[in-house]
């Protein structure tokens, strides 16, 4: 059951119940179904369509369908994490600087790993991965954490406690680690492109401190594995 | 002498019957005497946690192998099999309609439907407009 609406309240009382209404609600009715986007699915010929195809789509015929948001496309070069990375580096919604820096960070990657490419001897030059998407995708999963603490109150006191994470909570802390890591721990003149791309391929490689910082909770997951009769889901 | 013949109604006054009319009711209900939409509170038996030995298992290896991700491959894909299918579980116990493991309602369930789908206000109709049916 979703939590209260605050439809019926004065703003002023609004105001002071942040957590218990609901702020971010979608005004569409439940039988509003989500676009499809992908593109390859338009171009089957209906027989080659699977059962559950095909009865999606004769539910289509009866329901309406939201609009699609302005952020997916169904261009080969969109991609939703780095969609989701790009919006996690904006700042007061600049989005067009946030992508231009995500353009740039992904050049980076490609000039360094084709400088690579070149000075490597031939029998090393198959090893050398110079496609900035695999780099960028392999890094996020190197850096992705496998377990997490949450903090358990009993008796009074409360304990940290290894618990599993949800995907979405995984991506999102790689990187939320990423870009805080760029931000704060490097010096005051470097570009963020230059930092990201630095970041990226040591991601990569499995070393640098964004990794340091998941084997540090790992770390601590293991030292406090006694408490993980607590979870109660 | 045979049996006394009483006349009926002496039998009923000695039954005791006007007594305990002419009594005021023992209890006066301080509410009216209508069903309320919902249920006492039941204190339900609070879960375990799952995935232990998966977890204990892939943290031993780490141990052993330094908190290499690559070696602890195995585990690791071991644990995330036993999240998915504990998450699946849970999904499938949160829904609206499914019956604890005893085979009977929790009481948060009850209180959700009847909310929804009792009828009955001081005007008339129902007031929960946060549920979309």
């Amino acid at each position: 059951m979703a939590a209260p609406t605050a439809a019926g309240l004065c703003p002023r009382l609004r105001a002071w119940l942040p957590r218990l209404t609901q702020v971010r609600w979608s005004r569409y009715n439940p039988s509003f179904l989500e676009p499809e986007v992908n593109k390859e699915l338009y171009q089957k010929p209906f027989n080659e369509l699977s059962e559950e195809e095909k009865e999606k789509q004769e539910l289509k015929a009866v329901h309406p369908i939201k609009a699609a948001p302005p952020s997916i496309s169904s261009s080969v070069f969109s991609d939703p994490m780095i969609s989701k990375f790009t919006n996690m580096m904006m700042k007061d919604g600049n989005k067009v600087l946030a992508r231009s820096l995500m353009a740039q960070t992904l050049e980076n990657i490609k000039r360094k790993q084709l400088e690579k490419y070149h000075r490597a001897p031939d029998d090393e030059k198959e090893r050398v991965e110079c496609n900035p998407y695999v780099i960028f995708h392999q890094a996020l999963k190197n850096c992705q954490p496998i377990i997490g603490l949450s903090n358990i109150t009993r008796g009074g006191k409360t304990y940290q406690v290894p618990v599993p994470l949800k995907d979405n909570r995984k991506r999102f802390l790689a990187m939320k680690w990423l870009i805080t890591e760029c931000r704060e721990n490097k010096h005051r003149r470097t570009l963020m492109p230059e930092k990201l791309s630095e970041e990226l391929i040591q991601a990569f490689n499995n070393e640098g401190p964004i990794i340091k910082k998941k084997h540090v909770l790992h770390k601590m997951a293991e030292a406090n594995r006694a408490y993980a009769h607590f979870r109660w889901w | 002498m045979a049996a006394p013949v009483y006349p009926a109604w002496v039998g009923r006054w000695i039954s005791g019957q006007w007594r305990q009319r002419k009594r005021p009711p023992a209890v006066r209900p301080t509410r009216p005497l209508v069903l309320a939409n919902k249920v006492a509170n039941r204190r339900e038996l609070a879960g375990e946690a799952t995935c232990l030995t998966e977890m204990s298992v892939m943290m031993a290896c780490w141990k052993q192998n330094d908190f290499n991700d690559k070696s602890c491959a195995e585990e690791i894909r071991a644990f995330y099999d036993c999240v998915a299918k504990a998450e699946k579980e849970r999904k499938e116990k949160k829904d609206e309609y499914a019956l604890s493991l005893k085979g009977n309602i929790p009481s948060s369930k009850v209180n959700r439907l009847l909310r929804r789908l009792s009828l009955k206000t001081f005007y008339g109709g129902s007031t929960d407009f946060s549920t979309f049916s």
